[in-house]
Parts: structure tokens; C-alpha cells; sequence
């Protein structure tokens, strides 16, 4: 079975994230961000999944204690990694890219067009809706990373780095509404096993 | 509905399990409300304790037209047997929420006349426990700072023993709706209990927006019986009337709404506008509670008949509004107008939803729209209905 945590940072959706996993047959559940590294090896996780938040990421000098763990973990677990909404947006901060005010924030349905449908878009161009909630966006995403989809409002709607098998979501493909959510998360699953195998 | 990984029986017997050794030989009160929720923790608690478990339904003044009567012959059926003690208590409750104008200040005042109406009731049957049918969107909502849920104490800090003189158990409190409803069809819950559309704990006070009044009171008690009787038939996941004032702000940071609304309507500007109400409703904006405030679109008589519903073109309203307007969580539009009559707003609300974490708005025909708005304004209480067209997020399902 494909264990993968869902770094809890105290979103209104994270739980519905490990809901999610469990439904797809992953073993899945809610793990603290100060859980420390090498306890997510000894339970065996294979990838790691962290939610959105009701913090800001624009400077790594103002994150909350959560936020700066999970900022940490970012770093020194070398797994899979998905991350969704404001950790999506760490992942920039973390990486060297950046995080500001959104000019247009989003809230509810959003149409999302897909420009790289390769890995955690497979079989989503050339666009689908998704749902949203946020004030922040990322404005330039880091060195290595590669954008894979855009929003009318949001630049960065999705990324990833190939290299470190990393990927970000802006939009919340855990949510019931966000309809192929789903898929992302299937394609997620599959990014896992391909990595497990290398 | 199928809901994936949820097996009702493992859950039954190993929750039946922790309630007995929780509670082991000691007695404990079920709060009911009629709702699936707590109907379906009082069946999981009555497994584990059997005569010793008492149903208790509170009524708080803020139940629907003929409701406390209703729940405790439905629940007191045979299939059920919960055998419930009515208490009347909505003099203590109208009281305490007197003169609140503010949606936290209100839930709060409430979940403390609601523990302490419990509290009596524990200690007058002897019980140490309060069994109550805690869901997880509720203490996630509370915890993450979006609202007060009325039935959150321990998560946020607050020790039930010490405050009001029982321990609190939550057979449910790791489910979501949808798993809820298996439980309860797997107890035997009739269809139409186990699929009822949610009913907040506080009632119709969070849909009393702002100050709590009889006259609001009773507005919101007919209005909300007509909306029921009318959306009823279609399979909306819940359907909801609020009361506002017609208090509407002048503040200057509005003045140009009116613009982006015929821009997004594509309608001239002489044909629609927008009214920014006074008193706050609650919405939730990249996850964090926003206390804002309502808009209501106007689109003149002639011109809605020319367009029909613009659902589209409203849904684009909707959004652009409360992307420029950081303070406005809701939008609604106008369905009809008395003029002349009493200065209060009738808001009618259909979303929907599978878990209630997040909700679209219903579609519901315009005409029908229309025939709801008549009968209530037929009844000489307010002069405006509306209907809100706005999502979770940015709003929540509730008003308050």
C-alpha cells in the first residue's frame, strides 16, 4: 500500500486532502509540520502532500512556526511532494521564487488552462474549472521550476521540478467542486510509483 | 451516493467500543435537534449504552414553525425509539442574544445558554456525559477561525467539566455529511431523515442577520416556510431564507461597484444598481474568516425580462465584485420589490454541495424564484426578496 502524509497546516480543506487519498486506496493521514524528518521514513511515506492555509508566505522572515516547518521539510525530505494552495506558494518562497498580493484574488470557480499537460495535468488540456480561495499568488516561480498552467487572474497555477519530483498547485483539487481533482491526484500517485521504481 | 473507504459497520463497532469505555457504567444526555447528525450519534451512543442514554431536544426559540413537536414524535418513532424530553427554553435564549449585533458575539452568547440549559439537564437526570453530534467541517470552521460553531468546546480550548459540570463525547465527530448519512441509512434512519438538508445548531438565529428582533423573528419563521414548501420538491442540498435591514452604507470605497456590476452584466448603467448593505455577514477568503458585507444587484423590471437570468453574466458580477471589494463576502440579486413596505430584505439561498466545505449556488428558475418572492411579500412583512448568488467560497452556506 502508498503511504502519504498530509502535512496538516491548519486549512479548512487539508482534511478533506487525506479523504481524498484514502478513496484512491493510499494509506493517508493528517501529520503536524513539526513532525521531524526522519519520523515520515521510519512510517514508510512514500510522497508527501501539504494543504493550504489561512497564512501569508510573501517573506520567509514573517512564517508562522507551522509554515517555517513546513518550509524545512520542503528542504530536507527528498520524496515526492504535492503542494496545494499557500504551501504551493511556500514551495516559491522556499525555492527562490516569489509570492506577493494577488492584483485579482480568487474565489470559487476558476477556469484553469493547461499549457503542460505532462505528469499532474495528464489528460486535463486544454482546460478545466477549479475551485479557489486565495489573496496571495506566486508572482515569479523559483529557479528549476516549471510553470504547467494559468489562470485569467493567476500566472502560476500550477508548477513543478522535474528534478525533484516537487509539484504545486494553486487551486484545490481536494475540494468536491473542483470536479477532475481527482485526476490530479491519480496522476500524483502515478508520479509516486514512477519515482519509487527509479 | 457511494462514498468511497467508509464501512459503517467497522465504524459502528469500534465507536460503540470507545463509548462504553469511556463511559462505562454512567449515564449520559444526547442533545438531539432532529437534525441527521445528532440523530445518528444518539442512535451510536443508545447502542453502547442503552437505558441509560436520555434524549434531550432543546428548544431554543429559533426552530422553524411546528418543529420541536415534529422532531420528538418523529425520533420517539418505534424504529428509532429515542424516547425525548422536550425543554423550553427560548425566553432564556432571546435574551441572551439581545442587542448583539455582531455573528460571534451572538453564537458565542448562544452556545452558552445552550451548555448551560444542558448542564441543568445532567445534573437533573444524574448524567456525567453530554453525547452530541459533533462534525468534522464544524470544529475545522471553529478551529481555522471561520466561525463559532455552537457545539465546539474542548477544541478550542474550552473544558465542558469545568464550566458546565459534564463531560462532552462525539461519536461523529470524524465524519463528514455524506458519511454521516451511510451511518444513519445503516441504522435504520428513514430516507428523508438521513438526507434532511442541515439545520444550524444556532437555527434561525444566524439567519436573523445582525440585531435579533420579533418582527425579524417572525419574518424569517414564514419566510423560511415558504422557501421550504417551494424548493422542497427539487433536490437542491439546502435551501434557506435570512433577514437583513434595509440599513444600506454610503461609504465612499462602494461608490464605483455600481460600474463594475454593468460592465460585468453587460448592461448600461442606467439599468442596474447595487445597494451595499450595513449589517456584516460571514464569508471566508483564502481561508480566513471575513466578516463583510452584503451587496444587492438591481437590474431594472424591463431589463431582466429582456435577459432572463444572466446566469453567467451574475456569476461574472458576483466574482468581480468581491475580487475588487476586499470587505464584501456576498452577493445577491434582487428578485422583487414592494415599495412602501416594511424596510426589511427577505434573502433566499440554494446551493449545492456534497460535504458542505464547499458549495456552488443552485440554479433555481427564475420564475420560481419570482412565485417565492410574491408569497412572501404577499404577507406585508418586508419589502425586498433577493437571492443570493454567491459561492463557498467566497461566502459560507449560512448568513452568520
Amino acid at each position: 500500500m502508498t503511504t502519504i502524509p498530509v502535512v496538516y497546516v491548519k486549512g479548512q480543506y487539508n482534511h478533506l486532502i487525506a479523504r481524498r487519498l484514502q478513496e484512491l486506496g493510499v494509506d493517508s493521514r493528517l501529520m503536524p509540520p513539526s513532525t521531524p524528518p526522519e519520523k515520515f521514513e521510519q512510517m514508510g511515506a512514500d510522497a508527501l502532500v501539504m494543504g493550504g492555509g489561512p497564512q501569508s508566505v510573501r517573506s520567509l522572515d514573517s512564517l508562522t512556526d507551522e509554515l517555517r516547518d513546513a518550509s524545512n521539510l520542503m528542504t530536507r525530505i527528498k520524496l515526492p511532494m504535492l503542494c496545494i494552495c499557500v504551501t504551493h506558494q511556500l514551495m516559491a518562497t522556499t525555492f527562490g521564487g516569489m509570492t506577493n498580493l494577488a492584483r485579482k484574488p480568487e474565489f470559487g470557480p476558476v477556469e484553469i488552462s493547461v499549457s503542460d499537460e505532462d505528469s499532474i495535468l495528464s489528460g486535463l488540456k486544454p482546460s478545466f474549472t477549479a475551485w479557489e480561495s486565495h489573496n496571495d499568488e506566486i508572482v515569479a516561480a523559483p529557479p528549476g521550476f516549471r510553470v504547467l498552467a494559468s489562470s485569467d487572474n493567476c500566472m502560476v497555477q500550477a508548477m513543478k521540478n522535474e528534478k525533484t519530483n516537487m509539484f504545486g498547485v494553486q487551486f484545490h483539487p481536494e475540494v468536491s467542486h473542483t470536479t477532475r481533482g481527482a485526476d490530479v491526484f491519480r496522476n500524483f500517485l502515478r508520479a509516486v510509483d514512477d519515482h519509487r521504481r527509479a | 451516493m457511494t462514498v468511497e473507504g467508509f464501512r459503517p459497520s467497522s465504524y459502528l463497532a469500534s465507536e460503540t467500543a470507545r463509548l462504553q469505555e469511556t463511559i462505562g457504567n454512567g449515564k449520559a444526555i444526547a442533545a438531539v435537534s432532529g437534525g441527521v447528525d445528532s440523530t445518528v450519534a444518539a442512535l451510536v451512543a443508545k447502542r453502547a449504552l442503552g437505558d441509560r442514554l436520555f434524549p434531550v431536544f432543546i428548544d431554543t426559540g429559533f426552530l422553524r414553525v411546528g418543529e420541536p413537536e415534529s422532531v420528538k414524535a418523529r425520533l420517539g418513532e418505534p424504529s428509532l425509539g429515542l424516547k425525548v424530553k422536550l425543554v423550553r427554553a427560548g425566553r432564556r435564549f432571546l435574551d441572551a442574544t439581545k442587542g448583539e449585533r455582531g455573528a460571534e458575539e451572538k453564537r458565542k452568547e448562544f452556545r452558552e445558554t445552550f451548555y448551560r440549559v444542558l448542564g441543568e439537564e445532567a445534573r437533573k437526570d444524574g448524567c456525567d456525559f453530554v453525547v452530541q453530534g459533533t462534525i468534522a467541517p464544524d470544529w475545522i470552521e471553529t478551529q481555522g477561525g471561520i466561525k463559532t460553531q455552537h457545539n465546539i468546546l474542548e477544541q478550542v480550548g474550552i473544558d465542558p467539566l469545568a464550566a458546565y459540570g459534564f463531560k462532552v463525547v462525539e461519536p461523529v465527530s470524524e465524519l463528514y455529511k455524506d458519511q454521516v448519512r451511510v451511518l444513519g441509512r445503516y441504522l435504520d434512519v428513514p430516507r428523508d431523515m438521513s438526507d434532511r438538508q442541515p439545520f444550524p445548531g444556532p437555527g434561525l438565529l444566524v439567519r436573523c442577520i445582525g440585531i435579533v428582533s420579533k418582527k425579524k423573528l417572525d419574518l424569517l419563521k414564514s419566510s423560511t416556510k415558504i422557501v421550504e414548501e417551494k424548493l422542497g420538491p427539487f433536490s437542491y442540498d439546502q435551501y434557506l431564507a435570512g433577514v437583513i435591514e434595509n440599513r444600506l452604507t454610503e461609504e465612499q470605497v462602494y461608490k464605483n461597484m455600481g460600474g463594475t456590476v454593468a460592465e460585468a452584466l453587460g448592461l448600461p448603467a442606467s439599468e442596474t444598481r447595487v445597494d451595499v448593505f450595513e449589517d456584516r455577514v460571514t464569508g471566508v477568503k483564502g481561508d480566513t474568516r471575513c466578516y463583510g458585507r452584503l451587496a444587492g444587484i438591481r437590474i431594472q423590471e424591463e431589463s431582466r425580462e429582456t435577459y432572463g437570468w444572466l446566469p453567467e453574466k451574475l456569476r461574472l458580477a458576483q466574482s468581480s465584485i468581491v475580487e475588487k471589494f476586499s470587505d464584501i463576502t456576498r452577493v445577491a440579486v434582487m428578485v422583487k420589490e414592494k415599495r412602501g413596505g416594511p424596510p426589511l430584505s427577505v434573502i433566499i439561498r440554494a446551493i449545492s454541495t456534497r460535504d458542505f466545505m464547499t458549495a456552488a449556488v443552485a440554479q433555481v428558475p427564475w420564475k420560481i424564484l419570482k412565485d417565492i418572492a410574491e408569497s412572501i411579500l404577499k404577507t406585508g412583512d418586508s419589502s425586498r426578496v433577493y437571492y443570493d448568488i454567491t459561492p463557498k467560497p467566497p461566502a459560507t452556506i449560512e448568513f452568520e
